[in-house]
């Protein structure tokens, strides 16, 4: 995997929508695929230091100084419910959402993917809601699912 | 939207407040032509420029407004009606105008009223004018219009207010009505402002309109730039490289301006706070049936643009209360010899960092008897508490949420909401707000504000490894704790409190606050940062202070807003985040959630009580008894067996003089061998006071919180956590007293002074040298403290009571025509030269020490002595 492709994929394929087709980034956690629209990220970068939030949420894992901006670092392990190891260093997606500055840190990126309507799936229903409640849809690609994330719930700390 | 809509859009909001504040201005001064000419072509462009666009609704209501207008600068006078149905249309134009703002084309809706209303006074005006008007249009076409006219007489009014940045439509010249009536007046008023208005015009020319988001845009650039900087002076600090350093202390220095032109660009004048306040008074008068004037002054005083929306709420609220509150109605100002018109002034300027903002009103001041009645009413203070406080103190009770003292509730004001919010709104920017008044002259409100918001300075403190921001606004001092924690933090019913010089200040530790680690035990580290939000006082204990710093704050995502502790982050020189403290959110975290005033004054109070020596003694049942030791001049232990009956008075031979003995409970039965005896001395005899037991002498702060209805006690008070009575020694002289002395006539005496120990410890002396005293607290009104003199023979007076040292008091004192027949002994604590030529110089006979008893005795019966030879004198003169 490399970041530095991925950025430059997200600025070549943004530039040509096709109705019904959506670019996604493959990004892991914990060994699982899932795709983050394009159209969400500004930027892929790598942590250097977190400043926690005491009493914060506990997904936040804390403020992070992104070229003079600071951003809200939400770990994409922690709000699936996977254990965490090291934030230090770590890979993280820009993303603004609702006028709000945020970084989805994640294990790694991957290619994107050209998501088409017609692959989505139901999402079963014996999927725990703690983790579908983040799944925007699940695609079929290829014989692998992939779900979709679902920024707006990944950001939401109202509940 | 289309871009000449846009630009239609932008300047007529400009210019319609101005329009506002003009209108209102000409109301007032009819014959300043200029004022409502410049009124007519803005309306006239506006219905002009409406009916280009197809903005029918404007154009109409426009035209409506533009004949009566027309009118109005032909020469109908205005009146009030005129003027509020043009307002009317003014307020309607401006609500069309904000609804294309937002969406784009005019919204549907019917203005027929105020058509109607417009075009109904046009129609009856314009018959009687017609007379007028032909002979004013024969005018016109006789003094050809002057076209040198300057454009912007808007400037000198609202001279803040950028009005007319862009250059208006052509539009002829409109004729100065040159009526032979005014011709001679029109010059003068004009010639004034002339100056002032053409100063504004050049300054006009060289702005331009810049919007809001490309300001903060070039902040938010220049708050990174100077990251940048500061991260590069890091680095260089490390490298012996000379090379760099020169030219990195240059970048470094223009960083530094161009942040600084950046701030200054946000700035803006304090004038647009005013804008509306023309209008506002005017409505105010209007419903209030008032005639009040407003003044205001340093409108060009800047201030963060971010603020001046945060003081326009208080701002107004204030304005109201002073209209509504203060200024009293026409007929009451001319019975107590005011001018019928009152005044509202408004004053901003800058100030040591601050901008502060005056409101004054020279109404009838506060009525402090009221404000006491309802404190007393609502339970916020004791009666007790009141007698202690000053003035300031009690006025401060206002600002308390639900208080007011409007007896009937207007639809201005009166509903007690408002005081507290403008309180709570100001100190929420970091201000704050104070109020003086004078009873019959008027009151004052004085708002303190920081400039700017964006940059404030900062504690960066540390606990638990993490550090954190700490506005230094609110904080008051940092106490190293060390060795002495333990000594100056305490755990009482396990809260923390802070002893500090006799406060008592309620603590916490920080990582508690914020859920960081357990304690730790290097607490010879420790900080206790204290910090005053609004009047209360707290701490949080730190492990450390790394640095003050300039930060940019920044507001806290959506997400985290949640956390009350926390009121933002920033990014330091160093690169790295921190959190922002929110000192009233730390407060509502220890449990202060409202501050109340009544808090504040009981500290202060205990501090300026000064310790006293205290004799405790038991006599019968009940608590423990007090008195101050300077009554005592001795204790003996008197054998019951000395002690005589006679007359069914006790005495006791002591030192070869009879001494009369009371006991000071009728428990005392004489039953044990012997009983301590505190001799109380006055200048003539001595009474020995008979107590059970003598249980210790203490320095102490006396305070009495109970008055008492029994004549043996002046009162109860509290000394180390226990209920003591301080007993009344005036009363037990009484009982001892020789029935012989009091036949002779006892010169009457007033003891004015506020601070009721003074009174209690000096009155007994006095009333046993045989004097008639009358003590009392000093008057508020300076006119009730002369008559109260003139019907005494002396009067002694607290020279320490801020009241006396007002200006209008010393001056009565100095023009007393009695002083010499009545003379006046002041009381100090501290009775300097200075102070004894100050006290003399107003008439003053005397300044005799707070503590000196026996000179207060001496230079009474002296200065009584010289009052009486005067009298004798002036009799004889008379004979």
């Amino acid at each position: 995997m490399s970041s530095m492709s991925a950025a430059v994929a997200v600025s070549a394929l943004s530039d040509v929508p096709t109705a019904g087709e959506e670019s996604y980034f493959t990004v892991f956690a914990g060994g699982e695929a899932f795709g983050l629209s394009v159209l969400h990220t500004q930027t892929i970068f790598r942590i250097t230091s977190v400043t926690p939030i005491p009493l914060g949420p506990a997904d936040i894992v804390g403020l992070v100084n992104l070229r003079g901006k600071i951003v809200t670092a939400v770990s994409l392990r922690r709000r699936l419910g996977i254990p965490v190891d090291e934030v230090q260093n770590s890979l993280a997606i820009g993303i603004e959402h609702k006028g709000e500055n945020f970084a989805l840190i994640v294990d790694e990126v991957g290619d994107v993917l050209t998501l088409d309507a017609s692959m989505k799936v139901q999402i079963p229903a014996h999927f725990d809601p703690a983790r579908s409640r983040f799944m925007a849809g699940l695609y079929k690609v290829g014989n692998l699912l992939i779900p979709a994330l679902n920024i707006g719930a990944l950001f939401d700390f109202t509940s | 939207m289309d871009e000449l809509l846009k630009d239609f859009l932008t300047e007529t909001t400009e210019h319609i407040e101005g329009a506002e504040t003009q209108l209102v201005h000409f109301e007032r001064n009819p014959t300043d032509a200029s004022l409502i000419t410049s009124i007519f072509r803005l309306v006239h462009t506006i219905k002009g420029t409406s009916s280009f666009l197809g903005l029918e609704r404007l154009e109409r209501v426009g035209h409506a407004a533009e004949s009566v207008m027309g009118m109005l600068r032909d020469g109908v006078p205005p009146t009030q009606h005129s003027v509020s149905i043009i307002l009317a249309a003014i307020d309607r134009i401006k609500t069309i105008i904000e609804e294309i703002g937002q969406n784009g084309c005019e919204p549907p809706g019917d203005d027929s009223e105020i058509i109607n209303a417009l075009e109904a006074y046009y129609a009856a005006g314009s018959e009687a004018a017609e007379a007028a008007a032909a002979a004013e249009a024969s005018a016109k076409v006789a003094a050809p219009a002057p076209s040198e006219e300057p454009p912007s007489v808007q400037a000198e009014l609202t001279p803040s207010a950028p009005v007319a940045t862009a250059p208006q439509p052509a539009q002829p010249a409109p004729a100065v009505p040159a009526s032979t009536k005014e011709s001679a007046k029109a010059p003068e008023s004009n010639s004034g402002s002339q100056a002032k208005a053409q100063g504004g015009s050049t300054a006009n020319q060289e702005s331009i309109r810049v919007s809001v988001d490309t300001i903060e845009r070039m902040m938010q650039l220049v708050s990174e730039l100077v990251l940048s900087r500061n991260q590069l002076l890091e680095l260089a600090r490390h490298r012996e490289d000379d090379a760099i350093k020169t030219p990195l202390q240059h970048l470094s220095t223009l960083t530094s301006d161009l942040q600084d032109a950046v701030m200054r660009a946000r700035m803006q004048p304090v004038g647009r706070l005013y804008a509306n306040l023309p209008r506002l008074v005017r409505e105010l008068s209007t419903s209030l049936g008032k005639s009040i004037d407003l003044v205001t002054e340093g409108a060009d005083t800047e201030l963060d643009r971010q603020l001046i929306e945060v003081i326009r709420d208080p701002l107004t609220h204030l304005i109201r209360n002073c209209a509504d509150h203060g200024i009293e109605r026409p007929e009451e100002r001319l019975a107590a010899g005011k001018p019928e018109r009152g005044e509202i002034r408004v004053s901003a300027a800058h100030e040591a960092g601050q901008i502060t903002i005056d409101i004054a009103e020279d109404g009838k001041g506060l009525d402090t008897e009221r404000i006491k009645k309802k404190i007393l009413a609502q339970g916020l203070a004791t009666e007790q508490d009141l007698r202690a406080m000053s003035n300031e103190e009690i006025y401060r009770f206002i600002f308390e949420p639900g208080f007011s003292t409007a007896q009937v509730v207007s639809n201005v004001s009166g509903r007690g909401v408002g005081m507290d919010v403008v309180r709570s709104n100001i100190e929420a920017i970091g201000g704050s707000v104070s109020l003086s008044s004078i009873e019959g002259k008027g009151s004052r409100f004085s708002l303190r504000i920081p400039l700017t918001l964006a940059i404030a300075p900062a504690l960066i403190i540390e606990v638990a490894g993490q550090r954190f921001a700490l506005p230094q606004t609110s904080v008051v001092e940092a106490v190293s704790l060390g060795k002495n924690y333990k000594e100056l933090i305490q755990d009482v019913q396990n809260a923390l409190v802070l002893k500090l010089r006799e406060e008592v200040i309620p603590a916490v530790e920080l990582r508690s606050v914020v859920g960081l680690g357990g304690n730790e035990d290097h607490e010879s580290e420790k900080l206790a940062v204290v910090m005053r939000v609004g009047t209360d006082s707290f701490c949080i204990i730190v492990d450390g202070v790394a640095d003050i710093q300039e930060i940019v704050v920044k507001p806290l995502s959506a997400s985290l807003a949640h956390l009350k502790v926390f009121s933002g982050h920033t990014i330091l020189g160093d690169g790295s985040v921190v959190l922002i403290l929110d000192p009233s959110g730390l407060a509502a975290s220890l449990g202060i959630e409202k501050s109340t005033e009544k808090k504040r004054a009981e500290v202060r109070d205990q501090n300026a009580l000064e310790r006293r020596r205290l004799v405790m003694f038991k006599a019968g049942s009940g608590a423990p008894k007090v008195l101050p030791l300077s009554l005592v001049s001795r204790i003996e232990m008197v054998e019951t067996s000395r002690i005589e009956s006679s007359d069914g008075r006790l005495m006791v031979l002591l030192q070869g003089r009879l001494m009369p003995i009371v006991p000071i409970s009728h428990e005392i039965d004489m039953s044990q061998p012997s009983y301590p005896v505190l001799v109380v001395a006055t200048d003539t005899h001595a009474i020995g006071l008979m107590a059970d037991e003598i249980v210790d002498i203490l320095e102490e702060k006396l305070e009495i919180q109970l008055a008492s209805a029994n004549s043996e006690l002046v009162g109860s008070a509290e000394i180390r956590g226990e209920a003591v009575e301080l007993i009344d020694v005036s009363h037990f002289i009484r009982l001892a007293a020789d029935p012989g002395r009091s036949a002779a006539t006892p010169q009457r005496i007033l003891f004015a002074a506020d601070d009721q120990l003074v009174r209690d410890m000096l009155c007994p002396a006095l009333s046993a040298a045989g004097y008639n005293l009358v003590a009392a607290p000093i008057p508020a009104d300076v006119n009730e403290l002369m008559s109260q003199i003139a019907t005494f023979d002396a009067v002694i007076l607290d020279a320490d009571a801020p009241r006396l040292s007002t200006p209008d008091v010393l001056r009565a004192l100095k023009e007393r025509k009695d002083a010499n027949r009545i003379p006046a002994i002041g009381l100090s604590k501290n009775p300097t030269p200075r102070a004894t030529r100050i006290a003399t110089e107003s008439g003053m006979a005397a300044l005799v020490s707070k503590h000196d008893r026996h000179a207060l005795l001496e230079t009474l019966a002296y200065a009584l002595d010289a009052a009486a030879d005067a009298k004798a004198m002036s009799m004889e003169l008379a004979a």
